[in-house]
């Protein structure tokens, strides 16, 4: 594939990723982990293992440096259920918040490699990157806009799924984010969902399997039930791999594993055919 | 508002022996419904792509002098027959089967009944190799298109997904001691608690009842059940339900598919607007 764009000129334009916290050796392949070669890898370790980026570094990965626009972040999510045990939901939004933590899901606009587009990312952070009425509507609103405007849209999904503590209302953010992904399509607008580690339940069972184009990290787990569940439910056996992204690529859900280090030049030449 | 604890109506019940009685062994399931509401019901198989899912029945009959497509979760009495329904628990073929259904209905005209009553989609190895998140995924997507008029009823339990993937509707409408769900209570103690024993204390803080989805305005009616619940008389729970179903549906025969197509995407779009309204109640959203 003869990519739009080098790999290089890419990179640059995106922003420097913000320190994560490490562990001190790799979980992929053991060896002892340099935080500040990690970073200018994208949080890649030679051996292929992919380490989960929250909200912030997915940002400054895939848009260019200094062209993001977030949008409704003054939104909020409050206890509404008068959720008490085994943790009350308010003081769980309260610690993540002072964290510096902006919800499960971020969106605004930006530039990747000079093209504007949607930008909306899943942070597992917050409550497991769960859905809640915060993050469908977020979520509903750029696509909206995306609809009418026309830009395409870029989805960087990691999520347990809906959340909990926001009851049947969360769970009614499926059907008004997918209700909204069939306006974009409708509209004839692009849109790219990039399943990274993990995306399950009421997220793969919306959005994130939608896209035009579904691209998947590699090893990410991918799935709607679980796999402890599974075993819990049916006492089967799991194979290696199962629910794995090439799991997924094999089973006809995604259209290509590509890794992170790749992911921008992918993205940039995506955007230059699909218009 | 209902808060914490408290008992779904103003009779007896606690929130757990609601779910007992959504669950009950005897309560009427999809196919005692629609045999009643439509004598000359004719069931339509297969998914036409690999499968017939035996945990979603579809077909035509005639209701109030009308072709209408039903569908419905359906649960097996027998111990053999729950197998063969998979206690109610659709694979990725019931959903496709589901769609399949939807789209002929819509080619002729047929207004859509679906009738909710699962635990949620299969848990299974099979189900994931099969897609079961897309097919859920692409079923909510394509019911927005489906330009014929939806009345969906929770007969039983609404259970998560699986439950929403045939929940997408014009009006949806609730017996009174049934429940709908983010998640079963087993599986939220099991993600809040790790320990799905606290089943009961999950139950009481998800307010799945009823008239908990009432007031967060999730569903437009609660359907009264005969005393002691819809397993005692099936005959009088068909019959209130006939009547809700028919008197939710009937404006809907009248609008014109865009104008439909549009108020179901506001219905789902908004469908947390309560929760704004109300200053102490949620996120403010502007």
């Amino acid at each position: 594939m003869e990519l739009a764009k080098t790999h290089t000129e890419i990179r640059v334009a995106g922003g420097k990723l913000p320190p994560i916290p490490l562990p001190t050796n790799c979980p992929g392949c053991g060896v002892a982990l340099d935080s500040d070669v990690l970073r200018k890898h994208g949080y890649v370790c030679d051996c292929g293992h992919h380490f989960r980026l929250g909200a912030d570094a997915w940002i400054a990965l895939v848009a260019d440096r200094g062209s993001w626009k977030e949008r409704w972040g003054d939104v909020r999510s409050h206890d509404l259920l008068n959720w008490k045990v085994p943790k009350p939901y308010q003081a769980t939004i309260d610690q993540l918040t002072e964290e510096g933590l902006n919800e499960a899901v971020r969106t605004g606009t930006c530039t990747l490699g000079g093209r504007t587009i949607w930008l909306a990312t899943f942070d597992f952070r917050f409550v497991g990157g769960t859905l809640s009425i915060v993050a469908g509507e977020r979520l509903a609103r750029g696509m909206e806009q995306a609809a009418a405007s026309g830009l395409p849209y870029v989805l960087i999904a990691a999520s347990g799924g809906a959340r909990m503590q926001e009851g049947v209302l969360a769970l009614m953010q499926l059907a008004k984010v997918n209700a909204a992904v069939g306006r974009l399509h409708a509209a004839g607008v692009a849109y790219f969902s990039v399943l990274t580690d993990p995306t399950f339940g009421g997220t793969a069972a919306s959005l994130a399997l939608l896209a035009d184009i579904n691209i998947a990290e590699p090893g990410a787990a991918i799935g709607f039930t679980g796999p402890r569940v599974i075993k819990q439910a049916t006492y089967a056996d799991l194979p290696p791999g199962f629910q794995s992204a090439e799991f997924q690529l094999a089973h006809g859900q995604v259209d290509m594993v590509v890794p992170r280090t790749e992911l921008r030049r992918l993205l940039a030449h995506l955007l230059e055919m699909y218009p | 508002m209902t808060r914490h604890g408290r008992r779904p109506d103003a009779t007896t019940l606690t929130v757990w022996q609601v779910v007992e009685l959504a669950r009950h062994a005897n309560r009427p399931y999809s196919l005692d419904y629609i045999r009643r509401l439509a004598p000359d019901f004719l069931e339509l198989h297969g998914d036409r792509l690999a499968a017939d899912d035996p945990a979603l029945v579809g077909g035509v009959g005639t209701w109030h002098g009308r072709t209408t497509m039903f569908l419905g979760h359906q649960k097996g009495r027998s111990l053999k027959d729950r197998v063969a329904r998979n206690w109610g628990m659709m694979h990725p073929e019931g959903y496709r089967k589901a769609l399949r259904l939807a789209h002929h209905a819509a080619k002729f005209g047929f207004p859509i009944i679906c009738l909710i009553d699962t635990p949620g989609a299969y848990p299974g190895a099979g189900a994931e190799e099969r897609g079961i998140a897309a097919a859920i995924a692409r079923a909510i997507m394509e019911w927005f298109r489906v330009p014929v008029p939806i009345v969906a009823a929770v007969i039983g339990e609404g259970g998560s997904g699986g439950a929403l993937g045939m929940g997408v509707a014009d009006r949806v409408i609730m017996l009174e001691n049934s429940i709908y769900s983010v998640a079963s209570p087993e599986a939220a103690a099991s993600i809040v608690w790790r320990d799905n024993a606290r089943k009961v204390e999950a139950a009481e803080q998800l307010q799945l009842t009823s008239r908990d989805l009432l007031a967060m305005g999730v569903v437009e009616e609660v359907i009264t059940e005969p005393e002691g619940g819809a397993h005692l008389d099936y005959d009088a729970t068909a019959r209130a339900l006939d009547e809700a179903l028919y008197r939710h549906l009937q404006p809907l025969l009248a609008q014109p598919a865009e104008e439909l197509l549009q108020h179901r995407y506001e219905r789902f779009r908004y469908i947390d607007s309560l929760v704004h309204a109300e200053p102490h109640f949620g996120p403010k959203i502007d």
